[in-house]
């Protein structure tokens, strides 16, 4: 046990000499500079003030504000014994009782085409889940342009994924969202991005590691602070959206914000309104975009039940019960 | 367990309509409001209203999200498991009325409103409409919920009322109500009254014109001033208890009273005869006693020792001195209370004709006297249902209620007491012969069990102390949940636990019509109250002045004749040295000794 505690130690202490290493430099640069770096070569840091009732009201009588989100069940064992249940939920704050969801399943046992490499079975399955969810998120929200109408639609996560995973149906909204005059947006909580890191690579070309933004920027935004990224540092990023970095709440963490370019005008505004929805006390998140998450997701045992109940006993257990839902 | 969209209350009524089954009728145990999008402390802090607010602006209200979860207990229980997902619904007035009202205005004692049932009490019958106030912190309140109709003809199969509750849980004022509407029903009923507070004569400033006269439907009697025990109808036992009731009696002294009362005795011809016989045993031997007749001054003196020498000889052996000096005492002790002074005929009369007879007088003297009274009436009663059983006559004596707070002290647990003995008798025979009680305490559970477990309704007000809970929970259907909100229960609310309704309700008590006349400030009634008494006193005493002092016997003698007020000569010096203190006399100094003077 002992020789195995004092393994484990010295890893971790190799992590963090590691880190150490890769970040000193980054560690060292205090706020001011980060801050000023940022101003001069990614974009400008500016103050946001929170949306007045009055500007509300008038979204609220523009059609209000959806937001989409979806959730993943996965049901079973391992490959190729599961299911993998997939919803989209698109919830308008002015259609209290018209909810837009849509759902969507895989299953290895059952597929399209022909792909049963074992070693391309997590590749798939992610492409699979991509796929489908994104397909369902983005009908979703086509649905919901044409029902409800609304001011803005805040989908969960960034809007770019939708770009390599349901490109087709992704298209047609924004050209729908462009014709109806819809803003699109994509709220970002975990920020994947690095367009302040290349920018001190390419300015300081000592340092050859890769800097992620999520961690360049804890902690540097005070709460109600953005940043507006210049096209020009954005340049890398696929082409079609901007984006900016805000920090919505308490935490020191800091979350993004991309809209398709033909509604550039209105990223400052939609940067607003989240600031606006966003519970002080929270990771970040609008709350609109909260309720709607909890809101999709299912418990694996309703999901379970479901399946009880509308498959044949024999089939469902064969397939589906894995050794440890028998062991419980 | 019930998830709705409408909001419940605890005690309200549901109806799930199960698609399988006929509707189900339940009531709200337990009432919980969730909101799964307000987690309340799921980063360690609320949701700021700002946020909400702005939702709200955005034309979401997320109080519209929030379920009540209810738990809720079925009246009968369901054949099957119910159906999930059945709806749940208010019911309509007419599916509950018969489990709400268990009687009419007219034959039931209409108490309160059941809580929580404004919903249904929307489309009741007119008649049930506009009954009763209830009395808020903001006022009077019209009655918009179901009204508490106490069924009084079901008295007959489940007899007795308990009412318990902690000080200022609302259980005078409760009883106050009971006692306002067996008056309007002109049920006969004696109410023992320790608190000097049941007295209807007074309007409540809150009810302005919207009340009763009751004048002529209650008297209140004061023991020893209006009402008293008439000593020459008292057989031994009603004498035994009476003297237990002032203090304990040995075997010996029960024995004493068993040999040397005689039926008719009065008063003075018992006393005189004891008092006869301890002097005889003060002598000693007999002969001393014959001692003193030979050598005695005057014929009178003799013919008084020949009549202790006949005492002597017959009970000296069979009545130690002792035990006939603790009968002394106890005897002169009630005497001085005035209970000899007066009967109890009017008590007697105001029960024939309908009436409510407010007893009142300190808790010990009402002991004592209930013991009395309460045999007296209960047998006065049974006699008549016997008679009427056996085809012989007997007067006619109604049936009849009878209401005491503080009932502990009549009959409390561990020990034998005169008037808890007749008070057990008539919870377990009453019945009967239509005498039922209804019993006031604020300690459940020092009230004798035997009587508890005969009370088959039982009013349950705030109770905060934990043993009378746990006898609360012993003795009443009460669920775990209802005796937890016990130590809650606002004034006024109640849990009303009847073997009739079959259920626990829940309930308010009506604004009572009357008041008490407890309005006097305790000082202030003392300074008056021994104003009164002096008076009283003085229009004894003027006539008779001067007064020397060697006559004070004779005028404590012509006292007693003239008022049935008894003084010792001790006792009536006291007095006229308070009167010379207060100025109202004058004392002077004769070469016989002292005199008293206007
Ligand atoms: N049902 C009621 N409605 C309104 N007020 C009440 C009610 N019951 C009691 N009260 C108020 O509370 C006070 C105390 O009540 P009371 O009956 O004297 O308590 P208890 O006899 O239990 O000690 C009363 O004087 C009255 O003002
Ligand atoms: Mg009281």
């Amino acid at each position: 046990m002992d020789a195995l505690n004092n393994k484990l130690k010295e890893k971790v202490v190799d992590l963090n000499t590691i880190l150490t290493e890769k970040y000193g430099s980054i560690l060292k640069m205090n706020r001011q500079e980060i801050r000023s770096f940022i101003n001069n070569y990614v974009g400008h840091i500016k103050k946001m003030e929170k949306l007045d009732k009055d500007q509300l009201s008038i979204y609220q009588s523009k059609g209000g504000i959806v937001g989409v989100d979806g959730s993943v069940n996965k049901i079973g064992g391992a490959y190729p014994h599961f299911v993998e249940i997939y919803q989209a939920l698109a919830k308008s704050t002015t259609h209290r009782d018209d909810n837009i969801v849509l759902a969507d399943l895989y299953t290895p046992l059952y597929t399209e085409q022909e792909e049963t490499t074992l070693e391309n079975e997590v590749r798939i399955i992610d492409d699979k889940r991509n796929m489908k969810l994104s397909t369902i998120e983005v009908d979703a929200a086509i649905e919901s342009v044409k029902n409800h109408k609304p001011y803005a639609i805040l989908m969960d996560g960034g809007l770019i994924r939708y770009n390599i995973n349901a490109h087709d149906r992704w298209m047609e909204l924004r050209n729908l969202c462009e014709q109806e005059g819809v803003i699109l947006v994509g709220v970002i909580k975990d920020i994947k991005t690095s367009i302040i890191g290349d920018k001190i690579k390419e300015v300081d070309k000592s340092i050859k590691d890769t800097f992620y933004d999520r961690e360049l920027l804890f902690g540097q935004l005070d709460y109600g602070e953005m940043i507006t990224i210049n096209e020009e540092a954005n340049r890398k990023e696929p082409k079609g959206y901007a984006s900016i970095f805000l920090r919505s709440s308490l935490a020191p963490t800091v979350i993004g914000m991309d809209i398709i370019d033909s509604q550039r005008e209105y990223i400052e505004e939609m940067a607003r309104l989240i600031f606006t929805l966003t519970p002080e006390n929270s990771r970040g998140v609008p709350l609109w975009l909260d309720i709607v998450d909890k809101e999709v997701l299912i418990s694996d045992d309703m999901i379970k039940s479901m399946m009880e109940e509308y498959m044949d006993r024999g089939l469902y257990e064969r397939f589906f019960i894995s050794e440890r839902d028998k062991r419980n | 367990m019930s998830v709705l969209k409408i909001e419940t209350r605890i005690n309200e009524f549901l109806i799930i309509e199960d698609p399988h089954q006929n509707n189900l009728l339940g009531e709200v145990v337990e009432a919980k409001t969730y909101n799964r999008y307000i987690p309340l402390n799921i980063y360690g802090d609320f949701v700021d209203n700002s946020v909400l607010e702005s939702l709200r602006a955005l034309g979401y209200n997320i109080d519209d999200d929030t379920i009540y979860i209810a738990k809720v207990r079925l009246l009968n229980e369901a054949l099957y498991p119910i159906q999930t997902g059945s709806d749940v619904r208010i019911p309509e007035f007419m599916e509950v009325k018969d489990i709400m009202i268990k009687s009419s205005t007219e034959e039931g004692l209409t108490l309160g409103v059941i809580k929580n049932t404004d919903d249904l009490a929307k489309d009741m019958d007119d008649e049930f409409k506009d009954l009763l106030y209830t009395f808020e912190e903001g006022g009077l309140i019209p009655q918009n919920e179901i009204p508490y109709i106490l069924d009084l003809k079901s008295m007959h199969h489940y007899p007795h009322i308990g009412v318990f509750g902690g000080s200022g849980s609302g259980k005078s004022f409760g009883l106050r109500v009971v006692l306002e509407e067996l008056m309007v029903q002109n049920i006969p009923t004696i109410v023992l009254d320790p608190h000097f507070e049941m007295d209807f004569g007074e309007v409540a400033s809150y009810m302005e014109e919207k009340s009763i006269d009751f004048t002529d439907k209650f008297k209140c009697l004061q023991v020893g001033t209006h009402v008293g025990v008439k000593f020459e109808d008292l057989s031994a036992q009603d004498l035994k208890n009476l003297l237990h009731a002032a203090s304990n009696l040995t075997d010996s002294m029960n024995n004493v009273v068993d040999i040397l009362f005689k039926p008719r005795d009065s008063y003075y011809s018992f006393y005189n005869r004891m008092q006869m016989l301890t002097e005889a045993q003060e002598e000693g031997s007999l002969d001393r006693i014959e001692n003193r007749i030979n050598n005695a001054n005057d014929n009178d003196e003799r013919k008084a020792w020949l009549d202790r020498r006949d005492l002597f000889i017959s009970y000296d052996k069979t009545c130690p001195y002792n035990s006939v000096r603790g009968i002394i005492w106890r005897l002169k002790r009630l005497g001085n209370d005035g209970v000899f002074s007066k009967d109890i005929k009017e008590i007697e009369d105001g029960l024939q004709n309908g009436k409510l007879i407010v007893i009142q007088g300190s808790t010990r003297i009402l002991q004592v006297f209930s013991t009395y009274l309460l045999s007296n009436l209960y047998h006065k009663r049974r006699d008549y249902k016997d008679a009427l059983y056996k085809k012989t006559t007997a007067e006619y004596f109604p049936p009849f209620l009878i209401v005491t707070d503080e009932a502990h002290n009549f009959a409390p647990k561990g020990y034998d007491s005169p008037s808890k003995s007749i008070l057990k008798e008539i919870s377990q025979e009453g019945r009967k012969y239509g005498v039922f009680l209804i019993l006031a305490t604020q300690r459940p559970t020092l009230l004798d069990e035997t009587i508890t477990a005969q009370l088959n309704t039982k009013l349950i007000f705030r109770t905060v102390r934990a043993s009378d809970i746990q006898t609360i929970q012993e003795e009443t259907d009460l669920t775990a949940e209802e005796c937890r909100r016990l130590p809650y229960l606002r004034t006024g609310d109640v849990f009303i636990s009847s073997a009739n309704m079959g259920r626990t309700i829940f309930a308010r008590i009506r604004a009572a019509l009357t008041t008490s006349p407890h309005t006097l400030n305790p000082f202030d009634e003392l300074k008056s109250k021994s104003k009164e008494d002096d008076d009283k006193f003085l229009n004894i005493i003027m006539s008779k002045l001067p007064i020397n002092d060697i006559e004070l016997a004779q005028v404590a003698l012509e006292i007693e004749k003239e008022t049935n007020i008894t003084y010792t000569v001790n006792n009536l010096e006291e007095r006229l040295k308070q009167m010379v203190d207060k100025n109202h006399i004058k004392k002077e100094e004769t070469i016989f000794g002292y005199r008293y003077k206007v």
